[in-house]
């Protein structure tokens, strides 16, 4: 497959090797992500004037999905503002490598922790209480000071990047997503690091991984420390087509096939919930609490828990039998989870348009009144109107819905060994598919 | 790999009759409230003249249908009235105009105009975009296997 | 190691101006002194953020209004003050300058739910000057109408009653029946009973002396009147009395049906959770505005209806206003224009 190193060029190599672009990106991050934190609290208690909803929900979340994983994988991560001030106090210094005199206990996570099983649940729990999150200023930024502040706690009891690795729902979301993504990071001589007995880049490495040994995207976060320290120059980021991480031969995890399915469950969910003309079910989802929002809990639950793997079971299963090799069930779910990561982050982006497309005229006004104090900076801070879905948001939705089933198509085909066993998974995609068109254009 | 371009193309663009009703004169009365309408969802056909009545049943609250610039408010107690004309076909979203606490953003209804043709557009590129992946492998074999 | 500082300098600088500029902001905007900033919330909410506003005559009071759900308004009752909309997180601001001492009333002049009335508060304001001259007292006092008995039509017409074609009988009827007087403390039910009783009116049918009534009450309202009339009724009643006049507002829904014996002279306030209210009385229905007069309405209107759930509006409407809306209200009962003569229902 085509690659193209971006470390072959002086300027790129530059660029990514000094810590100064990176630290400066993220310095300011931060400073956005304690002022959304701040402006949640302090400003507007009406959430369209409030610069923590229009900047979390709309301005950011959009970006990730529309910009960061699709073109960059999990790009995000590597100017997150979260573990900065842990990993100033792990590694003794902001500009330091892994591995200097800081504090902290640096324990080992525990094995039975290990995997994307609670980022999973955790995307589940924001999704139980989104439409309450997602509309209030107060809660948006006492969530993101919680995970401010559950960062810097675990990074002083474990090791490297504890809560990215096993915590973080949107790590979870990116991570899963990335592999979809059209870069990598990867060494560039296979045989230059087996004769490289240090393993400094596994040393610095926050996120715990050893390039040699990286076939996923999944779990690095283009940190770029491997780059740093690496005595050889042998690390390469590449741009490559987009999907390479799915395959035949590719490893998969038991949990990536639960992460995938509840990313699914959620896309429909909230296509339910924020798009559709259900009102019942809005108050349902906002109510917390009252026994509406129990049986709303419950249903999203039985969709994300039961429904969904259901049938996502159902499939692997057929799909095993009609191969001529059966593995067991549990490696054949794994297996075909990769078939979940297309679909879902087409699915995830066509959700994102309908919903962003029409709010994004907030994002001005709440640059010009950021705390809904009637403050004027930049002149706009009355522009917002009401916004409406354009027929080219919604043939674009089609269009990217397509997009995501030909694509899922393709994955299934790709790793099974017939299209007949294909198949299963290929019917799994298309209910999939139609159920999304439908909440998005029907 | 143009072929299934110029299909897909195809589906998307090609004019679709939409079936013929005679239009007519509709009366429809829309409850508002914190956050839903009633009804929800709309069936009308192209060409019927449309006057919506709008009542607020809480709080101020507005109408705004997607692609027809059309916009009604309405205070409790006092009924807002409009008529529009249902020129263009397909399923449009009505939204309301007044911010109205919280789950405003998301009080949402939807009208279909005629038969949602892009639906059924959806549905036969599904079943193109499956055909297009099958044959995509089938005529590059698998490399990498 | 320099460039190790350096760095935390930038990190510890940026996140300080992050901090900085709210409160930097905040900090500003308690200067601008004098200013009262005022959130308006519905009751369920908290209601108004300051309930008793204290003023100087003669000195004026800034105010920033804002609402922190949905739209509200700011009026000023029994004032000249036109009624200003709150919207959500935006800004509003206004000047006030009182000329008399005395209590006023700033009210919610838009709907924002059952409890809208409820969002009410005062202004006192102090100083030298003339005092708000002291109401007359109202006239259902004077006469001792208890307004929570209840109150039918002795008699109803066979038909709504027109003042179009009871004009024609204009020049039959006594001086008396033009007099205010009459018109405040009187029933229409009344009046026609005493007209019916005139020996020289004999000629006329049930239905023409109701025509008659109908005409008389026509002209105790101006053009003016009507239209003030009905714009407060659309504003301020119509979302419980219903727009039609028929009690079926979208406030009430679900209230068990209005019915006089029901109606206890109760001193039992109703709670906000709305336990025990009824429906308002169906304007139409010709027993129910046909079985009272303007006195009655006025003291309803200004007190309220103790345990009904009707909100006393004494403090917001001025006896012009009262009189207006009494003015429109008999038009639910009264066809104002000449209407063909067809069978009775």
């Amino acid at each position: 497959m085509t690659r193209l190193d971006l470390t072959r060029s002086p300027r790129a190599l530059a660029l990514l090797r000094s810590r100064w672009p990176q630290f400066l990106l993220r310095a300011i991050t931060l400073a956005g992500f304690v002022f959304t934190i701040l402006s949640g609290l302090m400003g507007s208690v009406v959430g369209s004037h409030n610069f923590a909803i229009i900047f979390v929900w709309i301005a950011w979340w959009t970006t990730l999905k529309l910009v960061f994983i699709p073109f960059g994988g999990r790009s995000w991560c590597s100017i997150c503002p979260i573990p900065l001030p842990g990993e100033w106090l792990q590694n003794g210094g902001i500009l330091q490598p892994r591995g200097g005199t800081g504090f902290g206990l640096g324990k080992r996570w525990p094995r039975f922790l290990k995997g994307s099983w609670m980022q999973a649940g955790g995307f589940l729990l924001i999704g139980l209480f989104g439409a309450m999150t997602l509309t209030s200023a107060k809660i948006t930024a006492i969530v993101l000071l919680f995970i401010l502040i559950l960062a810097l706690a675990l990074s002083l009891v474990f090791e490297r990047r504890s809560f990215c690795n096993y915590l973080c729902p949107i790590g979870g979301f990116t991570g899963l997503y990335a592999q979809a993504g059209p870069v990598e990071l990867r060494v560039k001589d296979v045989d230059i690091c087996a004769a490289h007995s240090e393993k400094t880049c596994y040393t610095a490495c926050p996120w715990g991984q050893y390039p040699l040994a990286l076939k996923s995207s999944a779990n690095c976060g283009l940190c770029m420390e491997c780059l740093r320290v690496c005595p050889s120059d042998n690390i390469a980021v590449n741009l490559r087509p987009w999907g390479s991480d799915l395959g035949p031969k590719t490893k998969h995890r038991l949990d990536e096939a639960f992460l995938g399915l509840v990313m699914l469950a959620s896309a429909l969910v909230d296509s339910a919930v924020f798009l559709g003309p259900w009102g019942q079910l809005k108050s349902a989802a906002y109510a917390i609490g009252s026994p509406a929002w129990f049986l709303f809990s419950g249903s999203f639950l039985l969709t994300a828990l039961g429904i969904l793997p259901g049938l996502y079971l159902g499939a692997a299963w057929a799909a095993n039998r009609l191969g001529t090799t059966h593995v067991n069930l549990r490696q054949s779910l794994a297996h075909y989870s990769q078939v979940l990561v297309p679909l879902g982050l087409m699915a995830w982006i066509a959700f994102t348009i309908s919903f962003a497309f029409v709010k994004f005229g907030y994002v001005l006004p709440a640059v010009s009144d950021p705390l809904g104090w009637g403050w004027n900076l930049i002149g706009l801070s009355k522009t917002a109107g009401v916004g409406e879905a354009t027929s080219f948001s919604l043939n674009l939705q089609v269009a990217i819905l397509m997009v995501g089933l030909y694509w899922s198509s393709r994955v299934a085909c790709r790793i099974s060994e017939t299209i007949r066993q294909a198949a299963p998974l290929i019917a799994f995609s298309g209910l999939f598919t139609l159920a999304m068109l439908w909440l998005l254009v029907g | 790999m143009l072929l299934f371009i110029g299909m897909s193309l195809l589906i998307f663009f090609a004019p679709l009759p939409q079936p013929v009703q005679i239009p007519k004169d509709r009366l429809i009365r829309i409850e508002a409230s914190s956050f839903q309408f009633i009804p929800g969802e709309i069936q009308i056909n192209p060409g019927d003249r449309v006057t919506v009545e709008l009542v607020s049943t809480d709080v101020v609250h507005g109408f705004s249908l997607d692609g027809y610039s059309f916009e009604l408010k309405a205070d409790p107690g006092q009924t807002a009235t409009g008529t529009f004309t249902a020129g263009k076909a397909g399923v449009f979203r009505f939204r309301c105009s007044v911010a109205c606490g919280n789950l405003h953003p998301f009080m949402i209804g939807k009208l279909q105009v005629g038969v949602n043709l892009l639906l059924f557009r959806g549905i036969a590129l599904g079943l193109l975009a499956i055909a297009a992946a099958l044959v995509s492998l089938r005529k590059a074999p698998r490399r990498r296997m | 190691m320099k460039k190790e500082g350096l760095a935390r300098w930038i990190v510890i600088l940026l996140v300080l101006a992050a901090v900085g500029v709210p409160l930097v902001g905040w900090w500003l905007s308690k200067d601008l002194a004098a200013t009262l900033e005022l959130h308006a919330r519905m009751p369920e909410n908290g209601g108004w953020s300051v309930n008793t506003i204290q003023a100087k005559v003669g000195q004026p009071i800034h105010l920033r209004l804002t609402s922190d759900d949905v739209v509200h308004g700011f009026a000023v009752g029994r004032s000249d003050h036109p009624a200003l909309d709150i919207l959500p997180g935006e800004f509003t601001d206004t000047t006030l300058t009182f000329d008399q001492p005395g209590k006023y009333t700033f009210y919610c002049s838009r709907w924002c739910g059952a409890n809208h009335w409820r969002m009410r508060g005062t202004i006192e304001v102090t100083g030298e000057g003339d005092p708000i001259p002291p109401d007359p007292q109202p006239l259902f006092l004077k006469l001792g109408i208890d307004i929570d008995a209840p109150q039918t039509a002795e008699v109803t017409p066979g038909m709504t009653a027109s003042a179009g074609r009871g004009a024609l009988f204009a020049s039959q009827l006594p001086a008396y029946a033009l007099e205010k007087d009459i018109y405040l403390s009187n029933s229409p039910a009344k009046v026609w009973l005493r007209l019916r009783a005139e020996t020289f009116l004999s000629s006329l049918s049930d239905d023409d002396v109701w025509d008659a009534v109908a005409w008389i009450w026509q002209q105790h309202a101006t053009p003016e009147a009507l239209k003030s009339g009905q714009e407060l009724y659309a504003t301020n009643c119509a979302a419980c009395h219903g727009e039609s006049g028929k009690g079926d507002g979208v406030m009430v829904r679900g209230l068990p049906v209005w019915d006089p014996s029901l109606h206890t002279s109760g001193d039992v306030t109703h709670q906000p959770t709305g336990e025990g209210l009824v429906s308002p009385p169906d304007f139409t229905d010709p027993k129910v505005l046909l079985g009272v007069s303007p006195a009655l309405l006025e003291g309803k209107i200004i007190r309220g209806g103790m345990g009904t759930g009707m909100p006393y509006w004494g403090p917001i409407f001025t006896s012009e206003q009262i009189q207006a809306v009494i003015s429109y209200l008999y038009t639910f009962s009264f066809h104002s224009q000449e209407q063909p003569r067809g069978p009775s229902n």
